[in-house]
């Protein structure tokens, strides 16, 4: 194995450990305000979930590229007892 | 550490900050993403109005993609629609712009980092470098690159592809009506940035111009509508399998074992043996075993993985006549290798 230019680098400057900590922290500050955002979205998500399964189980699900299967009653998923079931931020 | 999950973020309604770093003196930027611990980013950076710099290198590869305006590189102008790739270690010419451009920068290795060099580094891997026009170079093809493919009307370009890792970067437009209805979900991270236009998913709702998303693995995405189309810059950082279903409710766990189902019943021999070699102390691996739910005895490596769309899979004779092979060669490798701290 080669070595490789990425392990010749220089360690982080004291400017650029300054940046990245800086940029962290309103990394967590942004995703915290996408976490809430995404919870207020849950009613209208409750209800894209509902349409979704009415379509796959009519016009069809798309199991690869235009091929459609209708999927049966009996093999729609429910939601299931769980707390992070509307989750979409992980 | 890696990044967080950050989708969806409109960097349209934030402000640029000045850029102070080194090479960047002159231009604003916002952050999209990062990985807190690498430095490695993507960025939306706007370089002002007689930015200049001089002949430079960074120590991390570096992709860059223009989204309006021209920039000097050397004696080329680059605009609208160039994309870059520059391997780590390759020094590129001074860089100007007179009126100024807009762009999406990435580190993939580390924080932001240039320095002066009218030379590349001895170590560089100069036969990366990609360089083109991807409005102007480059058709579009069919999105159907892998199989599982998304719906005709989602078109792509790859760019750049890496032959180690299979990370790849590429436009992808959806036309006017387009509509995908299916969930899906890959081992990779996927990264997109919407240049114009609006799409839709099921779990997160509109991505408008400006909109981004940086998406850990088997995180559900999808169905997928755009009303009038769009056009966006995508990445991944691996490969890219595309692994729908139906499920709306499951979490990045059940995907993932799932996807290791999938491993198990559609590359049988390469489960066993990274099931064997991946550092769990279980030379023999699963071989022979193929019951979905764990016998005391065997530990859980050895187990089919949980499949919550086929349940009972571990009962299909072909999947058990798969798990019960035994590769000559396979045998060799384990009694030649016991390199692992099996005691
Ligand atoms: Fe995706």
């Amino acid at each position: 194995m080669g070595d490789r230019v990425q392990h010749k680098k220089p360690s982080m400057s004291a400017e650029a450990r300054e940046w990245l900590e800086q940029e962290t922290d309103a990394q967590e500050r942004r995703y915290a305000g996408i976490v809430a955002e995404q919870e207020a979205l849950t009613p209208d998500r409750e209800q894209w979930y509902a349409q979704f399964l009415e379509i796959v189980s009519t016009r069809g699900f798309n199991v690869t590229g235009d091929q459609r299967r209708v999927i049966p009653e009996d093999e729609l998923p429910t939601r299931p007892d769980r707390d992070d079931a509307m989750n979409v931020v992980w | 550490m890696t990044r967080p999950h950050i989708e969806p973020y409109v960097e349209l309604n934030e402000d640029y900050k000045a850029f102070g770093l080194p090479g960047f003196t002159g231009s604003d930027f916002k952050t999209l993403s990062l990985d807190p611990e690498t430095g490695a980013c993507s960025l939306k950076v706007r370089f002002n109005a007689g930015y200049s710099r001089k002949p430079g290198m960074s120590y991390s590869d570096m992709e860059l993609f223009v989204l309006g305006g021209t920039m000097q590189l050397g004696d080329q102008v680059i605009g609208e629609g160039h994309y870059l790739f520059v391997p780590a270690g390759m020094a590129l010419p001074a860089i100007t712009s007179e009126d100024g451009c807009e762009t999406l920068v990435f580190f993939n290795d580390a924080e932001p980092h240039w320095q002066e060099s009218d030379e590349h580094h001895e170590l560089t891997l100069k036969a990366g470098y990609v360089s083109l026009n991807t409005y102007k170079d480059a058709p579009w093809s069919g999105g159907s690159i892998v199989s599982p493919s998304v719906a005709t009307g989602c078109m792509i370009k790859l760019l750049r592809y890496d032959p180690l890792t299979e990370a790849m970067t590429f436009l992808y437009c959806m036309t006017p009506e387009f509509m995908q209805d299916n969930i899906s979900y890959h081992d990779c991270g996927e990264e997109s940035y919407h240049i114009w236009g609006t799409s839709w998913m099921m779990q997160f709702g509109d991505l408008p111009t400006g909109g981004y998303f940086w998406r850990p693995p088997y995180i559900n995405h999808g169905s997928f509508r755009s009303k009038l189309g769009c056009i966006a810059l995508g990445r991944t950082d691996s490969k890219l399998h595309n692994y729908f279903h139906f499920n709306p409710w499951t979490n990045p766990s059940e995907n993932l074992h799932r996807a290791a189902s999938m491993l198990y019943r559609q590359r049988p021999q390469l489960f066993k043996w990274v099931a064997a070699h991946g550092g769990h102390n279980h030379p023999h691996g699963p071989v022979g075993q193929t019951a979905a739910v764990a016998p005391t005895d065997v530990a859980p490596t050895d187990v089919a993985p949980n499949d919550f769309e086929h349940v009972d899979y571990g009962d299909d004779p072909q999947v058990q006549m798969l798990a019960n092979q035994v590769m000559r060669f396979l045998e060799a490798d384990r009694s030649g290798h016991h390199h692992h701290h099996d005691d």
